[in-house]
């Protein structure tokens, strides 16, 4: 969105309260959605309970060509349709919640740019484990992706959106890694993250933040998800501050009966 | 972030320098004009190593080579980071990430991307820094290089024009600035009182910003307001570069506290100028215009 829209979209938001019919769109959980996805979809969904703002989350196959940005998941409340974390979060900032007021300059910095960290790592890894890999593009990705489509037009958008994907690998710099060597930054990002954790409930002292959402979306996601190899989950098992984080904000904020919202046939279900 | 860790295992043998840089070359008070060589170099400087810089300037490796490149032989360690706890190395990876995710993508317009800057100052450096007949080819391509890069990472389907994304991804600079300014508050560097590879990062990316005659330079303006990073740009030069910056300029003095006045009384001269460029214009335009009579006695008077 441009600048004066945003603005716009802002003044409108603050108007009104949260409805009851606030919708969240993403790709169909069973048969459609892939990693990367399924991974910003739940950080979304994270940061709305952890404010307390009540969603309903809505699967359709043409979630993605129904964002205003393209990219899943986006928002659907009263008027407004609203893409992406980032958005999203200045979107509920705009309506009066927010989960990151308690900090100051300096912290507020290093959250941005720990979400950036998480964003251009481990987002990118995905993006390239799922599009640039052969044997994952061709075994998983595409099929999964085209699965709604009929021949020939599943063909047709698979590759369209594996060339797209590459083409983005390509200009980031990122098309003449290996695959050992994304593992690899994969680790670093989750060392990272686990150093800065620490021992702490949450990154930010004791409250969580929109970092908290992210990086859960995210290694939740990871953990549970099945692909060629199990490389990928090792890499974050092996940090055991990391598992139970993602432990303790399951369980708090998706205690749910069925567990209806995690399980689904690509995943795994619970975490190991 | 190849870079980084590539640094960190440098090995070199302390008697000579047998680690040679390959890079860019230098202009407007810096040791190199591209935002990954200075990282590079200062790093180097950081970390005490004997590095020969050789400059890839006026020969074939511009286009064969992807600069900046390290060639080493030895068997000692440089590492400009062991003092740095975990959780220090955790922030530096985070605000690495933030400087390629946000400012990045506003240097590579700034630079490559806008019209006037690019026809005025790149290309022609770029062109006259680089053998014949590659000056041709080595600016467009590096200019179309910037441009995909903004559009696929930054334009989203709605935005797929340039100027819609310029506005977003130059807003997103401002604030990435502000968020170095906040987070380096009123220390020498970001990590305490020793330099680290982040205060070369961000050294890299920043200097161009802050050096270059850019003509139409709004996020120039930006940086310019926020005294700390100035300083910080400044600070380094001054204590890293300054011997190797006199010994190109060949001046007699190594007037360091000077050099922030020259740069001033510089771009004072460099906003003069354009404000007579612009009413040396606007002069112009009224003369050829056809509503107005040429006044040629008025016109003498101001030109």
């Amino acid at each position: 969105m441009s600048l004066a829209a945003e603005a716009f979209v802002s003044q409108i938001a603050a108007a009104e309260p949260w409805p009851e019919n606030a919708t969240l769109y993403q790709p169909l959980k069973e048969d459609q959605i892939l990693l990367s996805d399924s991974a910003s979809s739940l950080a979304v969904q994270t940061f709305l309970r952890m404010c307390g703002l009540p969603v309903e989350v809505s699967c359709r196959a043409n979630a993605e060509y129904m964002s205003p940005s393209g990219k899943v998941p986006f928002i659907h409340v009263g008027n407004q349709v609203v893409s992406e974390l980032g958005p999203i979060v200045q979107f509920t900032k705009a309506k009066g919640h927010a989960l990151s007021d308690g900090l100051d300059d300096v912290q507020r910095a290093e959250m941005k740019a720990y979400m950036e960290l998480v964003n251009n790592m481990l987002l990118t890894a995905e993006l390239y484990i799922q599009w640039c890999d052969d044997s994952t593009s061709a075994e998983i990705s595409r099929p999964r992706y085209s699965s709604p489509y009929s021949w020939p037009l599943n063909h047709v958008l698979a590759y369209q959106k594996q060339w797209e994907v590459r083409r983005k690998m390509n200009a980031i710099g990122w098309s003449g890694k290996s695959l050992e060597q994304v593992y690899e930054d994969v680790s670093q990002c989750c060392q990272a993250l686990s150093q800065r954790l620490g021992t702490q409930p949450f990154f930010f002292n004791k409250q969580p933040t929109e970092l908290d959402a992210l990086v859960f979306g995210h290694l939740f996601t990871i953990l549970t998800t099945q692909l060629t190899n199990d490389e990928l989950a090792e890499k974050v098992k092996s940090y055991t501050n990391l598992l139970s984080f993602c432990h303790r904000i399951e369980q708090t904020y998706f205690k749910e009966p069925e567990r209806e919202g995690q399980s689904s046939r690509h995943s795994k279900g619970a975490l190991p | 972030m190849g870079l980084l860790f590539w640094c960190s295992f440098m090995k070199t043998n302390m008697a000579e320098p047998a680690l040679e840089v390959l890079c860019w070359g230098g202009d407007w008070g810096l040791p190199s004009v591209q935002t990954d060589s200075l990282i590079v170099l200062s790093y180097g400087k950081f970390a005490d190593a004997k590095i020969a810089v050789k400059s890839v300037d006026w020969t074939w490796r511009t286009i064969t080579a992807s600069v900046p490149q390290l060639h080493f032989e030895g068997t000692t360690r440089i590492n400009a980071d062991f003092e740095l706890t975990a959780k220090q190395g955790a922030d530096t990876m985070a605000y690495i990430a933030l400087l390629e995710e946000k400012l990045r993508p506003a240097l590579l317009h700034s630079f490559w991307v806008d019209p006037e800057n690019y026809a005025n100052l790149t290309r022609p450096w770029f062109t006259s820094h680089s053998p014949f007949p590659l000056n041709f080819f080595v600016p467009g391509r590096q200019a179309s290089l910037a441009l995909s890069r903004i559009l696929l990472t930054k334009a989203e389907s709605p935005l797929l024009n340039i100027t819609e994304v310029e506005g977003k991804i130059y807003s997103e600079a401002k604030e990435c600035l502000n968020l170095l300014s906040h987070r380096l508050g009123n220390f020498p560097f970001f990590f305490g009182n020793s330099p680290t590879s982040l205060d070369a990062f961000v050294f890299g990316h920043i200097a161009p910003l802050l050096k270059a005659p850019l003509p139409s330079a709004q996020l120039q303006k930006h940086l310019n307001q926020l005294e700390n990073l100035c300083q910080f740009c400044n600070s380094i030069l001054k204590n890293y570069f300054i011997d190797s910056m006199a010994e190109r300029r060949n001046d007699c003095s190594p007037t360091a506290p000077h050099d922030s006045v020259d740069a001033n009384l510089q771009k004072l001269t460099q906003l003069v100028n354009k404000e007579s460029n612009l009413i040396e214009k606007m002069d112009d335009n009224l003369r050829s215009s056809p509503q107005h009579r040429p006044h040629s006695h008025k016109n003498s008077a101001l030109a």
